[in-house]
């Protein structure tokens, strides 16, 4: 069944690039609004015959570059001073001539990016084919080696008993009239369409599954696991190695650990006495770390001040003082022997101090028993 | 086909007013720059150097863009080719300008004390090349290239007015091509020479190319100036459009996006690789109120050109175009303030009376060459064969 | 007498072919069925292109130590590479862009294939940072996204800006090639009869209907993107000079490296193009629209980078001397007389010597000869990259790190091999798309604008 078909316009063919300006100049004057000009390339001036405005384009990219030029500006600010900052070649947090390459990348690919994408599916309402324009006769000559008119049905001055002599007083070769397809009218721009939008569900639940899918379980496959899985060993794993498979091994027998190299006077207080002398120099670093260990490991029974009333006395015997006449006089090796054996009840505090510990707590006892026994000269 | 078959050039006279400022801003210009001298002279020498590459600027600027029209074949530029000539000739005045310095070098360059260059390793070892003599057989040997190509290139300009011979265009096409390397060296150097060595210590690979992009760019700010303003009262060929002025927009908006492009990269690599060597020249100009004179160079010679050029119209607007040509010299003067005087003025900015001598002094004298010039040729290539193609020019 | 009338323009297309002849011309190709030639051809870039595969395969799997490099040498012909392929894209978007800028009609024969060149020089290049970093696999990373370690990129590294540059160069040229092609599309949508074709024709066109209500907008954003594709070019290399320049090796650091690279890479450009469109025009029978005049415009633009480059190269020797800085001095003689002086004598007679030929008129419209100089052209500029990269970092401040690189057989693989890639592209690209614009080539022919053009 033919429906009756609903004109869309007439189209008239010209054969020179003069013939068309001068013909769209009279559609102008004519005052024809809804008519269009096809050239398969652009003709120079022809924006003014037909008395175009000039594109607005241009705001456009003007719009999106300052935009994207902003938001890049800030990101970078965001990233590199607030949620991460890290110290770069001792460059500052934001270091803006640094950043200008980003920015400026940024900027010209968001608005070309978006100025063409703009153009397509804003300005022209592009894809669209199904244009009544689209499988005519007359589509396939402008698109080739013609230039064509066409004036819209729909447009205020238009007369279709008076249209056809108003091509033929601009003689074009070929008059013809367009009219609208079935599936051409019920066109609609693609961007809304259900298919369209259905099409963007699929594309958004694909994409955000491929994401997921990498992110959490391809970067925990081969290949991209090579780097975790090594073939060393981890603490508490068994060991490919070792027959007991034990992978933490006790280290080699008479292995010295640092600092506490072998006391050679055990049981031997008076020969470490004669033997033993201070390394350490009396410096402030020293009797600080001497005061440090002192008040750690001695002061609980000699207490802070070497008067050996602490937090045990009372207990049988008490903890002696350290500013007797006898300990007063002991050379600095017989503390050191004393420290290392124990003596009666005190027990050995070897493994507790390295010997550089030992010989700092020594220099501080000197140090407390120089203070309860100070000479005129010290006050001075 | 267009406006009828036959280029319309009346010549007229620049009106005397013209001449009449020129010399009075000559006479002002010589009486502060010849008192400044005689009260402050290194001070008025730093201000010579900076008058003296401004000059070179213009006219060998002007030149090189006469010999990129032949070389490209442009038709666009081809009626007002003659005023860039006329420009070019300002190179007449660049030995002029010189004479003082030649006198006064010991007050600019460190180099030129023979006690601080044998204390220094670094400039005992640059002193084969920085030394007084050499230094000025190259100005010399500069200025004498300059005007040698200056000279004949207008020469078969001028002469084609008469003869309308094309071959004439053939020969200067071939000067073109031959004047541009010397025209590269030559530019290099002079702001190695003049610019560069003023802090000997100092040293950048693309110095050269940085005076070269304030060059391009000073020259046609020159060039658009002067072709708007005699074509607006008439002096050229009619015909000329927003079209042409078009051109000239987008080339002054192109090239200070390559001036600063330029100046960017030369920062950022100091900066980035933070070598005090390099660092020092840059930290000079953040010195006091030098800071407040570098941030404004990226306002005044980048940020507020490049938004008034920006869009179409505004690259076809004749009131613009000669705004911002104005700007851009004065802008190119600042940029050579700001590479010449931090080395007078460590602390900060020196602004005073001083500064004004060279600029009025050489506006004064451009006048004057100019409305000389004018008088005794054609400002119109009325011979040209491009000239017909080049009124009927449009975008 | 003078030779040349300056009084006339000169014919960009020759013969005044009428524009139905144009589209028959430029669509030929796409129409016929491939020929034993092209099968031939195909099967030379094909083999060549395996060798890549096979260097890429054996790389990923056995790890960087199948190639060359070395301590100190760490950078060698993976940079190389990456440097010389994004340089010779350049010459497309200048072609495109640039030219298009300065009203030169006559980049019209030429800008589709010179872009289409850029697009696959481009994709070339890309693979040797993707393949350099090791773990290729997890180049990602190198994207700025919200990730479970809380870190981000680092933006102050010349590296990452690559990062930037060189997706941005991508997307942009292939987005202003998209663009050029839509208009051609619609033609060869309308001309078709295959209805396969016709389909694809129609989905590429968009439906594309040849208004000036649209070629108004067109041209407007066709100047835009070309607005932008040139400094984005510029940026391009730029920002790879970079990679070199911030740094404080000695023959990197130096201030001249952005516009010299840029101008190097114009130049290597400039010679691929040449030479592929001097088989192009002859295959095709696009002699009268490539013209030998278009030829010798290029081979200007030859000489007069060809010249940047050597001026650079004078520059930077001069002020190695100037500025004092021994390790400066040092490096420069060593690059002329130290071990890798063969290689440095390649360049300087390939880059400096050869283009200067171009002087003469006889030279620059002599196709064999400019052939042979556009090829030593780019030897010389790998030899550029090669001798600023490695010389650099064989010798550089401590002579007890010193040492000499030699590249593998998986290096030259994928040297070689990335040729075939690139034309591989390319073949594909001349049975696939119109190599010239269509629309813009019929827009420059005589008499196809109207004459009261200014008719004011």
């Amino acid at each position: 069944m033919m429906k009756e078909k609903i004109l869309y316009g007439y189209t008239g063919i010209f054969n020179t690039p003069d013939e068309i300006t001068h013909a769209s100049e009279k559609a102008v004057e004519k005052g024809f609004k809804k008519f269009d000009v096809h050239t398969p390339y652009p003709l120079h001036g022809m924006n003014k015959a037909m008395s175009l405005a000039p594109s607005k384009l241009g705001y456009v990219a003007l719009a999106l570059g300052l935009s994207a030029l902003f938001g890049i500006i800030f990101l970078l600010w965001w990233i590199s001073a607030v949620d991460y900052p890290l110290v770069v070649g001792g460059k500052p947090f934001f270091a803006f001539p640094a950043f200008v390459p980003v920015m400026f990348e940024v900027t010209v690919l968001t608005a070309s990016v978006g100025t063409v994408l703009a153009m397509l599916f804003v300005f022209f309402k592009l894809p669209n084919n199904s244009h009544p324009l689209h499988g005519t006769e007359y589509m396939k000559k402008v698109a080739s080696d013609k230039y064509g008119l066409l004036i819209q049905a729909d447009d205020a001055k238009f007369d279709e008993t008076t249209i056809k002599g108003f091509f033929e007083s601009l003689h074009a070769a070929e008059i013809e009239a367009v009219y609208w397809d079935e599936e051409e009218i019920n066109h609609q721009h693609k961007i809304l369409t259900p298919k369209f939008l259905g099409f963007l569900l699929v594309a958004g639940l694909f994409t955000s599954g491929a994401t997921y899918f990498t992110l959490n379980k391809l970067m925990n496959m081969a290949p991209f696991t090579w780097m975790m899985e090594q073939q060393k060993q981890n603490p508490q794993q068994k060991s490919l190695i070792f027959a007991d498979g034990f992978g933490m091994r006790k280290p080699v027998e008479g292995t010295i650990a640092r600092g506490y190299l072998p006391y050679e006077y055990k049981g031997q207080p008076d020969v470490a006495a004669e033997k033993l002398i201070n390394p350490l120099p009396v410096s402030k670093s020293v009797l600080e770390l001497g005061q440090k260990k002192y008040d750690t490991y001695c002061s609980p029974c000699h207490d802070y001040h070497a008067t050996g009333l602490s937090r045990l006395r009372g207990q049988f015997p008490n903890p002696p003082s350290l500013h007797s006449e006898k300990v007063r006089t002991w050379k600095d090796g017989r503390i050191y022997a004393v420290i290392m054996d124990g003596q009666n009840v005190m027990p050995s505090y070897a493994n507790l101090l390295d010997s550089d510990e030992r010989w700092a707590v020594i220099h501080y006892i000197r140090a407390l028993q120089r203070s309860l026994n100070a000479k005129e000269s010290d006050i001075k | 086909m267009s406006s009828g078959s036959k280029v319309e050039y009346q010549k007229k006279e620049i009106p005397s007013r013209v001449q009449t400022l020129g010399l009075i801003l000559t006479v002002l210009g010589l009486i502060v720059v010849l008192g400044g001298y005689f009260v402050n002279p290194a001070r008025m020498a730093f201000n010579n150097i900076i008058g003296l590459t401004f000059i070179i600027s213009i006219a060998v600027g002007a030149l090189f863009f006469v010999a990129v029209e032949y070389l490209s074949g442009a038709v666009w530029s081809t009626p007002f080719r003659r005023v860039s000539e006329i420009i070019s000739s300002f190179v007449i005045l660049v030995p002029i300008i010189v004479i003082p310095l030649l006198f006064n070098l010991h007050s600019v360059f460190h180099w030129t004390h023979p006690e601080v260059v044998n204390a220094d390793k670094v400039l005992s070892g640059k002193a084969p090349y920085l030394n007084i003599n050499f230094f000025v057989i190259r100005i010399v040997a500069f200025i004498g290239i300059w005007m040698l190509f200056q000279y004949l290139i207008t020469r078969n300009s001028r002469k084609q007015d008469s003869t309308k011979d094309q071959n004439l265009t053939t020969k200067n096409i071939k000067l073109s091509a031959v004047f541009i390397p010397f025209f590269a060296l030559t530019i290099s150097f002079t702001g190695i020479d003049w610019l560069m060595s003023l802090e000997p210590h100092w040293f950048s690979t693309i110095f050269g190319i940085y005076y070269f992009s304030g060059t391009v760019v000073a020259a046609l700010a020159a060039i658009t100036y002067i072709t708007i303003k005699l074509n607006e009262n008439g002096f050229l060929v009619k015909g000329l459009t927003e079209d042409h002025y078009y051109s000239l927009g987008a080339l002054l908006f192109a090239f200070i996006n390559f001036w600063a492009y330029i100046a960017f990269s030369q920062f950022l690599l100091v900066w980035y690789a933070n070598l005090p060597e390099e660092t020092f020249w840059f930290l000079q100009r953040w010195e006091g109120s030098w800071v407040i004179w570098t941030v404004g160079l990226m306002v005044v010679h980048f940020l507020i050109p490049y938004f008034g050029l920006l869009s179409q119209p505004s690259k076809m607007d004749a009131k613009k175009l000669k705004f911002f040509a104005l700007w851009i010299l004065g802008a190119h003067y600042y940029d050579l303030y700001f590479l010449v005087m931090p080395n007078y003025s460590r602390d900060g900015v020196a602004l005073s009376w001083y500064e004004l001598g060279f600029p009025i002094l050489l506006v004064g004298l451009m006048i004057l060459v100019f409305v000389a010039k004018s008088k005794k040729q054609n400002l119109v290539p009325i011979g040209d064969p491009k000239l017909k193609r080049g009124i009927d020019f449009r975008l | 007498m003078s030779s040349v009338d300056y009084t006339q323009e000169l014919s960009v297309v020759e013969g005044k072919p009428g524009l139905r002849e144009l589209d028959d011309l430029f669509s030929k190709p796409l129409n016929e069925k491939p020929n034993k030639k092209f099968y031939i051809a195909l099967s030379i870039t094909v083999s060549l292109m395996s060798l890549l595969l096979i260097g890429f395969g054996l790389t990923i799997y056995y790890g960087i130590g199948m190639w060359g490099n070395n301590n100190p040498v760490g950078w060698a012909f993976d940079i190389v590479n990456f440097v010389f392929w994004v340089g010779i894209g350049h010459a497309g978007t200048l072609i495109s862009a640039i030219l298009f800028l300065f009203r030169q009609k006559w980049r019209t024969g030429i800008a589709r294939f010179a872009e289409g060149m850029t697009i696959f020089a481009v994709m070339t290049a890309g693979l040797f940072p993707l393949l350099h970093v090791g773990r290729p696999w997890l180049a990602g990373y190198l994207f700025p996204y919200p990730n479970q370690h809380s870190m981000w990129v680092n933006f102050t590294s010349p590296l990452l800006w690559d990062v930037f540059a060189v997706s941005t160069y991508f997307t942009v040229s292939l987005i202003f090639w998209y663009v050029g092609l839509i208009p051609d599309f619609a033609t060869l949508r309308e001309q078709t009869t295959g209805k396969i074709k016709k389909v694809i024709y129609s989905v590429f066109s968009l439906g594309w209907r040849f208004s000036n209500r649209h070629w108004q907008h067109y041209e407007m954003v066709y100047l835009i993107l070309a607005g932008f594709a040139t400094p984005l070019v510029l940026s391009v290399h730029t920002i790879v000079s970079f990679d070199f320049a911030v740094s404080i090796v000695p023959g990197w650091h130096t201030t001249i490296f952005p516009p010299y690279f840029v101008a190097g890479a114009v130049f290597s450009g400039f010679a691929m193009v040449q030479n592929v469109l001097i088989f192009v025009r002859k295959i095709f029978n696009y002699e009268h629209i490539i013209t030998l005049d278009t030829l010798e415009k290029m081979n200007k633009i030859i000489m007069l980078t060809g010249s940047m480059v050597g001026y650079a190269y004078a520059m930077e020797f001069f002020i190695a001397w100037y500025s004092g800085v021994q390790a400066e001095t040092f490096t420069f003689f060593n690059r002329a007389l130290g071990p890798y002086a063969w290689a440095y004598w390649i360049m300087i007679t390939c880059n400096v010597i050869s283009p200067q030929l171009f002087w003469f008129k006889k030279i620059r419209r002599s196709i064999p000869i400019m052939f042979v100089v556009a090829v030593f052209v780019n030897v010389g500029m790998w030899f550029e990259r090669f001798v600023i990269i490695v010389t650099s970092l064989s010798r550089d401040y401590l002579p007890s790190s010193w040492a000499y690189y030699k590249p593998t057989l998986v290096d030259g693989m994928i040297l070689l091999g990335s040729f075939g890639f690139f034309f591989t592209w390319i073949l594909l690209f001349t049975k696939g798309l119109p190599v010239v614009s269509i629309a813009e080539v019929k827009a420059v022919v005589d008499g196809a604008q109207p004459s009261h053009k200014g008719h004011e």
